[in-house]
């Protein structure tokens, strides 16, 4: 049985195997009490998941709903091999691909993202800072989610779960149903193309000068 | 390193997958290049802003709202495969054509009927024409009926009320008729379809009205209902289909409370026949009430007496109505009226009883007299207020009911119990990294509420100097001091941190 993954999921994580398994089994017997349960347990990792994945809050409401519809229809054919969380996991990553998918095909309306924004996060006033240095580390946070947009879904799913979220190649390759050699491959594509664009116009720089001088 | 670093080596190196003597000479290359130099800071400030991100807490949502589409979608789905799948008629205009057209070819290869002598020829026979039958007068569509929403509760802006799988911004203003599917939220909602017949579909409940004209009214429920009925004319039907149970009535009072281990009918007044599909039935009277399981044949001995809390629960739960029944009256001339309070409070329109809000109620247009009751039931006048007549876009009247003043009696002991009962490591935990930044002398004042047997009523901060996020943290600490029984107090706490 794969294990929880490295990230805390808010109230899932008090939740014990029995605990677990027993909840599972009320939602299966469509206790309208349990299905509360769940929701009420899961909706805020769900929703802070989603939103790390994607960067911004646009439809995020209707991507958690879609998340508990499939997690409810699902819930038939969970076996167990994975906790709930990590299964609950799974289905938001695949929930924030399709996403993305349509995203790449219909751009967004407003800007890249908004998780930076001060609404969003009230965790920023936790520790004082400068103006200066928020502004600087709000201006990291939209480059590397711009960067981000620059990949193909796959591989931007793929390096978010690996340099951002710290899982291992086995936990990304159940999160995105992959084995982990493919895993591993693509995220060796992903790493290059990330960093090439954080890198901005010095990578081409470096990349002719590297030509000429040879790889480092 | 006479070599340029590729960008993701600076990113290896910031996760510590670079040995030191690497490292060193990555970094001796970058004081002698300024485009690495540059790279290096980028990627720096890029991995650096991976922990902010992986911490990032998820956005407030409508999370009622978004339970209740959770709960619609479900269910819709799971009463799409409780019903039977449609039988597949028969396709009759083929299957006379082909009878047809085999006839004609009898007729004309003369196969059909062994014959011992050729048949002589003679005239084809002619086909008897039979003359068309008349047909039968087709009797008038019973007339549909149309409800309205009068109140809906739990949530003041009626915002967790589905209509056919959406909020509508106007549902105080739908015709319901028959196919409407509305499901609910936490709140419940109240629809009136005549002068004296209403319902109440209490929360996390679907109801569709399958038929919905003046000779059946034909509701499907899953959750829980409470139905006020009109004597039905002769001739008219009206049916509540529970999974395997089907409840008719002819005028009453009663609720189907639907859920899948079992099916329970309560009537306060009135007469009821609860039939399975084994088409046994039993008739449950005034007071009394059925407790059913699904594949359990129902027999008369089911039937009990209710308690005098069950039949002051019906009581509590009346729908709710307005006095003069006209559609295009109501529709022109009433408008929702929303009534905000801090808690649960009961409330009082022109008098009317309308139970615990906050609620928004359909009424006439006009100066209306808002009452709350206070904490020992005494009704209050909590102001009035003028409600226009409905306009597109405009948004319904609101009164706001000011909060009750705090209570005096059991202080003393209570803040003695929370004092007592914080969790002072958990507290430290909540400010440490204010702490760490050098934050001290901070303060959190907040407003809460124990009841007699100690739990808490509500909970709230009031005032603070500090970050939203901490506030939230220390609220939560203080929400889990256990209170054990004693007087009820409502007070306000200021606390040092």
């Amino acid at each position: 049985m794969l294990g929880p993954v490295k990230r805390e999921t808010g109230s899932s994580a008090a939740l014990g195997p029995a605990d677990e398994a027993d909840l599972i089994a009320r939602c299966r017997a469509d206790d309208r009490g349990a299905h509360d349960e769940f929701y009420h347990r899961f909706r805020r990792s769900i929703a802070g998941n989603l939103y790390r994945v994607l960067g911004d809050r646009t439809d995020l409401d209707d991507l958690v709903q879609e998340v508990f519809v499939i997690a409810f229809r699902g819930l038939e054919r969970f076996r167990g091999d994975a906790r709930l969380s990590t299964w609950l996991y799974r289905i938001c990553v695949n929930v924030a691909l399709g996403r993305i998918r349509t995203r790449k095909r219909r751009p967004p309306a407003f800007g890249v993202n908004d998780l930076d924004s001060a609404a969003a996060d009230p965790s920023l006033v936790e520790r004082p800072e400068t103006p200066d240095r928020t502004l600087e580390r709000r201006q990291d946070q939209a480059r590397v989610y711009r960067a981000l947009e620059t990949l193909a879904p796959k591989k931007r799913i793929v390096l978010y779960l690996h340099e951002i979220e710290g899982l291992d190649l086995k936990e990304i390759a159940y999160l995105v149903d992959s084995n982990p050699v493919t895993v591993r491959t693509r995220l060796f594509y992903a790493r290059r193309e990330f960093y090439r664009v954080i890198a901005g116009e010095d990578a081409a720089v470096l990349d002719d000068k590297a030509d000429k001088d040879g790889e480092s | 390193m006479s070599r340029h670093v590729k960008p993701h080596r600076w990113a290896d190196a910031y996760a510590g997958k670079i040995d030191d003597a690497q490292r060193a000479e990555m970094d001796r290359h970058a004081a002698s290049c300024t485009s690495c130099a540059r790279v290096r800071a980028r990627v720096g400030s890029a991995s650096d802003s991976y922990g902010t991100i992986r911490t990032q807490p998820a956005p407030e949502l409508p999370w009622d709202s978004v339970r209740a589409r959770v709960h619609w979608a479900v269910s819709k789905e799971k009463r799409a495969q409780s019903q039977p799948p449609r039988r597949r008629v028969p396709n009759l205009a083929w299957a006379a054509l082909t009878a047809t057209a085999a006839g004609a070819l009898a007729l004309v290869t003369g196969s059909g009927a062994p014959r011992a002598t050729p048949p002589p020829i003679a005239e084809a026979p002619r086909p008897v024409i039979a003359p068309p039958a008349r047909p039968e007068p087709l009797a008038p569509p019973p007339a549909a009926l149309a409800g309205l929403v009068v109140r809906t509760s739990g949530t003041t802006s009626g915002g967790d009320v589905m209509i056919d799988g959406v909020h509508p911004p106007d549902l105080f203003a739908r015709h319901l008729g028959a196919g409407t599917v509305i499901a609910t939220g936490d709140g419940s909602v109240d629809v009136q379809f005549g002068d004296a017949s209403a319902f109440a579909l209490g929360p996390r409940s679907t109801l569709e009205l399958r038929r919905f004209d003046a000779e059946l009214i034909e509701l499907v429920v899953n959750g829980s209902i409470d139905l006020e009925v009109a004597p039905r004319l002769p001739g008219q039907r009206f049916v509540v289909i529970a999974g395997e149970h089907t409840v008719e009535v002819r005028g009453t009072r009663f609720r189907v409370d639907r859920v899948p281990s079992a099916t329970t009918i309560e009537c306060r007044h009135g007469l009821v026949a609860v039939r399975d599909r084994s088409s046994s039935q039993i008739e449950v009277g005034t007071a009394r009430g059925v407790h059913l399981k699904p594949g359990v044949a129902i027999t008369a001995d089911l039937v009990v007496p209710l308690s005098v809390a069950e039949l002051a629960s019906l009581i509590e739960t009346d729908p709710v109505r307005v006095p003069i029944w006209n559609l295009d009256a109501l529709i022109t001339g009433s408008a929702p009226l929303e009534i905000a309070t801090v808690g649960r409070r009961d409330v009082r329109v022109d008098g009317i009883e309308l139970g615990s809000a906050p609620l928004r109620v359909r009424v006439m247009a006009g100066r209306h007299t808002v009452e709350a009751a206070d904490s020992k039931g005494r009704y209050r006048r909590a102001g009035w207020i003028d409600v226009g007549a409905p306009t597109e876009g405009v948004k319904p009247a609101r009164l706001e009911v000011p909060s009750e003043p705090p209570r005096t009696a059991g202080i003393a002991e209570r803040r003695r119990q929370l004092r007592a009962g914080i969790d002072q490591a958990s507290l430290k935990r909540c400010t440490r990294s204010i702490a760490k930044a050098g934050l001290t002398g901070t303060y959190v004042q907040v407003e809460l509420a124990v009841d007699a047997t100690g739990a808490v009523g509500f909970l709230n901060v009031i005032d603070t100097d500090l970050p939203s996020a901490t506030a939230s943290c220390v609220r939560e600490v203080l929400a889990d001091v256990a209170f054990g029984a004693g007087a009820p107090a409502t007070w306000r706490e200021k606390l040092d941190l």
